[in-house]
């Protein structure tokens, strides 16, 4: 039992993060914009926060901090998918390269400014871990499921999951939601009822910059004692969580659970007595997520559930 | 008038250069790795050094930073310290094995001291030149001292996570099992528990985590992280764990609690050696040097180490037994893999 605890509360590093930003990805994706840059913006969405939080580690500390990085992480990705929306919708410009761009980009500019602004000019972002929760005063207390969510876990987690009841609220209940996959399914027809895609697109690509910049934070802070300008292709891996959840946030969150379980039995099996007997190879674990996308786009080829505009710059004069 | 000012111009910029050219020359220079001279890490150690020497023996130094990591980049930096007069071009990290393999020849009338490395070029054939010398170090010694140390303080669960499995972190990894399986053998223990692995990179990864965790969780006490970044992830893991982690190359007591000592490069000891060498007139050119106690070339840092049992008076006898050569210890070109090292009380699980 003891061990099903550890692995849900490992897998929660995985998952959360992976969820967060495949949302992000999702709201972009669906206003018809492809966001290839999620991994960029990570990184800076990670880099401005953790600047942040190594700079008034002396004077806070705790939850507070870990909010405020939040708000900080939310604001630098937003401001870097900026970029990403000018030249996706203003531009036209083609959304696979202005993503690589801002990839490419968004490590560079770390370790730059990460050297320029420290004191000790080094690209490395110490911090010191006060983020972490023992246990949730009341709910850790309570028979399994208290050890299942509410121990050895961050705020983080919540947040995550209070994001996805949020997306799921807004994509289906309200009249942006609405809006914004009209504008991912057929802009024109959008535009011509007097939806201003330019704006609903914006907006999408806004919310993506505003997750992934708070996934690269909550992807680092379990996961290390420094941030190095680097998610380790997380960003990618939540492009794959997106497509396997087939744009949609209840599937989305099976997707990252799964990746995230993949992810933990591959790395953490050879503390597991009961796996390691099992004698399956690492390898093994560590495919199964990517098999399994294969699988599911092709078997869902025909009924794919991809937004049909995105990736298309809207073009006024094709209607 | 605009000839004027571009005559003008020229000849502030002829004069301007040749006033660059009267200025101080430097005898000794150093060109830093990736990273500036107060990194806390292989530059501030080879800094360390150049200056301890130059201050006590009246030498003129300086260092020069590169603006980037690559070849030709450093290239220049060489040709600058060349232009400033530079006679022993000092360079830390095996980044540099290729520039120095070039410059080598570009300048033969200056000495090269390449630090945790050995000049080789773009496919790995090695040449050191008479006016070159590559040091390494002898990682299994200080991993020995690292896995010795544990046991004698207590730990009977011990975790080795390496970073990709280059000699370098192959030596610190044998040596770490070794150290571990005399120090029982003294203390009449008669199981240890040991987790072998090599994550195969040096970033700090979820992956890196969840594994520590994963051992953490199962009882390892003490994990050795020798792999870079890959030691954040395992300190990570221990902070949430209570575990505790053996950090490598520099003394990494300062990055987390949790670290209770680090298996030591000497960086600012070889340093000194080989100045000394050189101001000697006897430069060890065309060598490769590797460093062990006996050169005071590895340490642990006894000083900033957590240990309950494990006393300076314990360190110092080891210390002086492996300087002396009287502990044989296997290193790569012995055996193959880890659980092949022969050790009968240290259990070694290799991990995929």
């Amino acid at each position: 039992m003891d061990t099903i605890y550890f692995l849900v509360q490992q897998m929660m590093f995985f998952s959360i993060p992976l969820m967060v930003v495949a949302l992000g990805g999702m709201f972009s994706e669906r206003s018809g914009v492809v966001n290839i840059a999620l991994e960029g913006i990570m990184v800076m969405g990670a880099f401005c926060s953790f600047l942040f939080i190594s700079k008034m580690e002396s004077v806070m500390s705790g939850q507070w901090l870990l909010v405020l990085a939040i708000l900080i992480a939310a604001a630098a990705g937003m401001i870097f998918s900026l970029l990403h929306a000018y030249a996706a919708i203003n531009l036209k410009a083609d959304q696979t390269i202005s993503g690589t761009a801002l990839n490419m980009a968004a490590p560079a500019i770390a370790i730059y400014a990460a050297r320029t602004l420290q004191d000790n000019g080094i690209q490395q972002i110490q911090f010191t871990n006060t983020f972490r929760i023992e246990s949730v005063p009341i709910l850790g207390d309570i028979p399994v499921i208290g050890k299942l969510l509410f121990q050895n876990t961050y705020i983080t987690t919540y947040l995550g999951f209070l994001i996805l009841a949020v997306a799921a609220f807004v994509l289906y209940k309200t009249r942006f939601g609405l809006r914004l996959r009209a504008c991912g399914e057929h802009p024109q027809s959008a535009d011509s009822v007097g939806v201003n895609v330019y704006r609903i697109r914006y907006a999408g690509v806004l919310i993506s910059g505003a997750l992934g910049g708070i996934g690269g934070l909550i992807f680092v802070v379990p996961t290390s004692t420094n941030f190095n300008a680097t998610v380790s292709g997380y960003g990618f891996l939540a492009l794959a969580v997106l497509i396997f959840g087939q744009w949609k946030p209840l599937r989305i969150l099976f997707a990252a659970f799964f990746f995230g379980l993949m992810k933990t039995i591959a790395s953490a099996y050879s503390g597991i007595p009961i796996l390691m007997n099992l004698g399956i190879p690492s390898d093994i674990y560590k495919m199964v997520p990517f098999i399994a996308t294969l699988v599911v786009l092709a078997f869902s080829s025909k009924s794919s559930q991809a937004p049909r505009a995105s990736g298309v710059p809207y073009d006024k004069g094709g209607r | 008038m605009k000839k004027v000012l571009s005559i003008l111009l020229a000849l502030t910029l002829v004069l301007g250069m040749s006033a660059a050219a009267l200025a101080d020359t430097y005898e000794i220079a150093m060109i830093t790795d990736i990273g500036t001279i107060d990194d806390k890490s292989f530059n501030q150690g080879t800094w360390e050094g150049i200056v301890a020497f130059c201050d006590a023996n009246s030498l003129t130094y300086n260092y020069y930073q590169p603006s980037a990591a690559g070849t030709e980049v450093y290239l220049d930096e060489i040709e600058k310290a060349v232009n400033d007069g530079a006679k022993v071009i000092v360079t830390p990290g095996f980044l540099f094995e290729e520039p120095i393999f070039i410059a080598q020849d570009m300048y033969p009338d200056v000495k090269f001291v390449l630090i945790d490395g050995n000049p080789h070029d773009a496919d790995y054939t090695y040449r050191t030149n008479d006016n070159a010398v590559g040091i390494v170090f002898a990682e299994e010694q200080v991993g020995y001292l690292a896995g010795y140390a544990a046991v004698k303080d207590g730990y009977t669960k011990l975790g080795f996570m390496g970073g990709m499995a280059v000699p370098a972190v192959i030596r610190y990894g044998y040596g770490f099992v070794l150290g571990a399986e005399d120090a029982a053998a003294e203390m009449g223990i008669a199981d240890i528990t040991m987790n072998y692995h090599y994550t195969g990179g040096f970033a700090a990864t979820p992956e890196a985590q969840a594994l520590a965790a994963a051992w953490y969780n199962d009882g390892i006490e003490v994990i050795f992280a020798c792999g870079g970044a890959v030691g954040n992830s395992a300190m990570a893991a221990a902070e949430a764990a209570n575990g505790k982690v053996i950090g490598v190359d520099v003394d990494q007591s300062g990055e987390s609690q949790t670290v209770i000592t680090s298996a030591m490069k000497g960086l600012a000891a070889s340093v000194e050696k080989v100045l000394a060498a050189y101001a000697a007139g006897e430069f060890p050119g065309g060598q490769s040097l590797t460093l062990g106690a006996a050169d005071n070339g590895v340490s642990l840092p006894m000083e900033n180490s957590k240990f309950a049992t494990f006393t300076q008076a314990d360190y110092d006898a080891l210390y002086a037994k492996l300087a002396a050569g009287e502990v044989a210890i296997k290193t790569d070109a012995d055996a193959e893999q880890a659980d092949g090292l022969g050790t009968t009380i240290v259990k070694v699980a290799v991990v995929q």
